[in-house]
């Protein structure tokens, strides 16, 4: 087996430990939650007999370990339980909303590297202007609270100029252009946070890759400057901007669930809030899981990116 | 034979450091001509002002004229076209000069693409030949190694072999084998000699071990904080040297002639570049230093392509 | 310009950060501690003549849908937000230092058996891990805080640790264990005071996104709950009358930014003098 099938699979087993241990936590959610959460999450709803029903439904009255398995086969089968206070099943709220935050997130974590890798890179082979505009852009967009920001759009976006809506959301199928209107204003809010972390870190790696001894070859190679600045640099700062992004994800996908609660996006982020709110631990307890997996897959896919770009990885050598 | 590169007084200063003063000196088509001196003294720097690799804050003054025309009075694009093409530079450090994210043929390929109006397999198919040439086994499968993959020698073939790429008229070896184990060396010096005598490419050597111009060179030329002290064909370097820091540094060299105990030294120590003495820099510690020396002697000559920069030895030919 | 000149004229321009940084965090704190002696009114007085009334001489950030003075209600909300900001990390540095020591020090199945479920911690984005404590728990600002320290804390262990390892093995360390220090005593008074550096670093850093995110957690309603006064709260309330009165949403954000501000330059302009190896991020 080559190194590199092999660092593929050691990524990709590494990830299962990490993912049953999130489900192991996950799980624990609502056998923890003091009092009995079957009581709090029906509410007013409550009476012995469905708090029975439902309790016998959980298992809950089943040895912890059987729970477990239990649920973890219901996972396999993509059963995720059922939300009981709206008595559908989970499968299908989920279902519902992870395409939104999906769509939220890729869209928004693209804009950034979009609106950030040529910043920083900018940043880097010109400095003077273009170093300090990109100094300012970075302080801002790491000091200014993503949601605040969102506000601040708002005010000047829809309520000021009333050229984008302030919430509300119809799915990408429906209607393209009017999901693009109203996913606008979370993306560029999301997005422009992202893109001062990618735009640092992308001026940092630059630097330190222009700065490498091979570069002087390079333009004794007589190298157009702008192929030792893309070509080389760039691939060799790789690494590190895609560090940063795939860390990045795990932030966003918390910006995302403030940002969705805030414009109106009917995704995996605001259905756990409100969840959360309403006590409706079933429901939290799926839309936790389906985050943390994304997150540990988006991880595990940003690890293989690694071992394709840098040819160090695959001799084995320490990152 | 015609003079391929001439250095007519050549200054470069880096702020109130001289690192270079007045270099006048004449390489012909064909030769090996070899720049010696102890770390410090100017060689990297004139070989980076030939090239036109020197950092902006560098002030060049002075005349380099290759092929008949003035390189230094050329707009940067032009010296760019050059580099790589018809002048090129092999550095000290091999795995310094090769960037590790890319393949060590595809390195060969990118220099011959930048100047030659090939396609891509054209392209690739020189450098695998190349690549054989310098003495790579197998150099179709090595193609597409990573440099860390080669050792020390093979990757310094590799950029000899790069830096042959285009056949060009010069080749400045910035002390080839200074970073290679010493059997290794005699190998690459061997190579360049090789190369030379079927290319008819011109090489300058910048070495500060006198073994190694021995070995190849056809002339040589003597450096010493910043100044050229002594210019000549090697065997009358070595048989009948003029200046007295020639002269020093041969004494130097552990032969069998030497008695036991310790190496002769000069006394004293290199000057301070920033405050260089007025006349010739090594007076200071010149065993026959003269009133005369507080200015610079000129480069004269007793013997047809033997110069010396020394009043002492043009007062001793006077008498 | 030659190399050192770079690096020197870098050197000066961090320091500079790090003084402005510090001297706003001064302010600020200053302004925290102070809240009730500065603000002008009651923060809860209800005053209905001023509903959504602009800023002006007696109100300089303008008054809310209450009519309640913003700029009172910023000042003591402030006290609360930073409060929580820094007691998260303060407990966070509290645990994750010695975590990060003993881990790093004796290496080994210490080592595993420490960082493994530390490790864990960091397989959920740090906003999820945080909700997901307080849907257990309950919402609150001591629950935000303890939440935060929970996120954080596998940070600072992990760059603690990095660090310890880097020092373990430096000269001084191997000469004291000649001496005959013990490994304890060494541990304590040669490693732990010199790998301290990047985690104040991170912990400086840590703070500003701590704010950033209890304003969150407030924001959704899952923070401080009213009657206690918090920055994001306002936030989600100065979002409701956006229009006809932006200066609710303004002035709240603008001291969460400005504060962020400060702890991010003191974290870049004390990086160059305590972590030059940067383990810290």
């Amino acid at each position: 087996m080559s190194t590199r099938t092999r660092y593929i699979a050691e990524r990709v087993l590494l990830a299962i430990p990490t993912l049953l241990a999130m489900t192991v936590f996950v799980f624990l959610l609502i056998r923890l939650v003091p009092g009995d959460p079957v009581q709090t999450m029906l509410g007013f709803r409550a009476t012995p007999q469905n708090v029975a029903t439902i309790r016998h439904q959980l298992h809950l009255d089943e040895p912890l370990l059987t729970q477990y398995i239990d649920w973890m086969k219901g996972l396999v089968h993509g059963d995720l339980g059922r939300d009981y206070v709206s008595h559908a099943p989970l499968s299908e709220l989920l279902g519902n909303a992870l395409p939104v935050t999906l769509e939220l997130t890729f869209l928004s974590m693209g804009l950034a590297l979009v609106i950030g890798v040529p910043m920083g890179v900018m940043a880097a082979a010109r400095p003077g202007t273009a170093r300090r505009l990109t100094d300012g852009f970075v302080i801002l967009g790491v000091s200014i609270p993503d949601f605040w920001l969102g506000t601040l759009l708002v005010l000047l976006f829809a309520a000021t100029l009333v050229w984008l809506p302030p919430s509300g959301y119809t799915p990408f199928t429906a209607d393209p252009v009017g999901n693009l209107r109203y996913m606008a204003l979370p993306v560029l809010t999301l997005a422009i946070g992202e893109a001062a972390y990618i735009a640092r870190t992308t001026r940092g790696a630059m630097d330190q890759a222009l700065g490498a001894p091979f570069v002087t070859f390079l333009r004794a190679k007589g190298l157009a400057e702008r192929s030792i600045v893309f070509r080389h640099a760039l691939r060799n700062a790789s690494v590190p901007i895609v560090t940063v992004a795939g860390i990045q994800f795990g932030v966003l996908l918390g910006g995302a669930i403030v940002i969705e609660t805030l414009f109106g996006l009917p995704g995996v982020g605001r259905l756990t809030v409100t969840a959360i709110n309403q006590r409706n631990y079933t429901v939290v307890q799926g839309a936790v899981l389906v985050i943390a997996t994304l997150f540990i897959i988006v991880n595990l896919v940003t690890d293989l990116l690694y071992g394709w770009l840098d040819p160090r990885i695959d001799a084995g050598a320490e990152r | 034979m015609s003079a391929l590169l001439a250095l007519r007084d050549v200054s470069v200063d880096y702020g109130p450091v001289s690192a270079v003063r007045d270099v006048s000196l004449e390489v012909s088509e064909g030769e090996i001509f070899g720049l010696v001196g102890e770390s410090g003294c100017g060689k990297t720097t004139l070989a980076l002002a030939v090239m036109g690799l020197l950092p902006r804050s560098a002030q060049v003054q002075g005349g380099i004229d290759f092929q008949g025309e003035d390189v230094l009075a050329l707009p940067e694009a032009a010296r760019r076209r050059l580099r790589g093409d018809r002048i090129s530079m092999v550095f000290q450090d091999p795995e310094a000069a090769l960037d590790p994210a890319f393949a060590v043929g595809e390195q060969v390929a990118e220099t011959i693409r930048a100047h030659r109006p090939v396609s891509g397999r054209e392209a690739r198919r020189r450098a695998t030949q190349l690549l054989t040439e310098v003495g790579i086994p197998a150099a179709e499968r090595r193609y597409g190694d990573p440099p860390h993959r080669l050792s020390g020698g093979m990757q310094q073939r590799v950029v000899i072999a790069t830096a042959l790429a285009n056949e060009p008229a010069l080749l400045v070896a910035d002390e080839p084998t200074t970073a290679l184990d010493v059997t290794i060396q005699a190998q690459i010096l061997a190579l360049i000699r090789d190369l030379r005598d079927r290319h008819r490419t011109t090489v300058i050597l910048i070495a500060h071990d006198l073994g190694v111009v021995a070995q190849l060179c056809d002339r040589a030329g003597v450096l010493y904080a910043g100044q050229l002290v002594e210019v000549a064909a090697v065997e009358r370097i070595f048989d009948a040297p003029e200046h007295p820091y020639t002269k020093a540094l041969l004494a130097a060299l552990p032969t069998r002639t030497h008695g036991r105990g310790s190496l002769p030294v000069a006394g004293g120590r290199v000057p301070d570049l920033a405050d260089p003495p007025p006349g010739c820099r090594f007076a200071p510690r010149c065993p026959v230093r003269m009133d005369a020396c507080e200015r610079v002697p000129a480069l004269t000559s007793r013997e047809a392509g033997h110069v010396t920069a020394c009043w002492h030895v043009e007062a001793e030919a006077a008498a | 310009m030659s190399a050192v000149a770079v690096a020197l004229r870098t050197r000066r321009r961090l320091r500079g950060r790090a003084a402005v940084g510090a001297a706003i965090l001064v302010i600020l704190v200053l302004v925290a501690l102070l809240a009730p002696v500065l603000a002008p009114h009651d923060p809860n007085a209800i005053d209905p003549s001023r509903v959504l009334a602009g800023p002006d001489a007696s109100h300089p950030f303008g008054s809310d849908a209450l009519g309640r003075d913003v700029l009172s209600r910023v000042l003591f909300a402030y006290r609360v937000s930073l409060g929580v900001a820094v007691g998260s990390v303060l407990v966070a540095m509290a645990v994750g230092i010695p975590l990060g020591l003993l881990a790093g020090y004796h290496g080994g199945w210490v080592d595993s058996l420490l960082m493994r479920p530390v490790d864990l911690l960091l397989a959920l984005p740090a906003l999820l891990l945080a909700l997901s404590l307080i849907a257990i728990i309950g919402p609150g600002s001591g629950v935000a805080l303890f939440a935060i320290a929970v996120i954080y804390l596998p940070i600072l262990a992990r760059v603690v640790r990095g660090s310890v390892l880097g020092v373990k093995g430096e000269a001084y360390v191997i000469g004291a264990r000649a001496r005959g220090v013990s490994r304890t005593g060494c541990m304590l008074r040669h490693v732990l005071p010199n790998s301290l550096g990047p985690a104040v670093v991170q912990a400086s850093v840590l703070m500003g996104f701590a704010i950033q995110i209890e304003a969150a957690l407030s924001f959704l309603g899952l923070g401080a709950q009213p009657p206690t006064p918090s920055l994001g709260l306002m936030l989600a309330d100065g979002y409701q009358v956006l229009q006809q009165a932006p200066w609710a949403d303004i002035y709240p954000g603008l001291a969460i930014a400005i504060t962020v501000l400060a702890f991010t330059l003191i974290g870049d302009g004390l990086r160059d003098h305590f972590d030059p190896r940067g383990v810290s991020r």
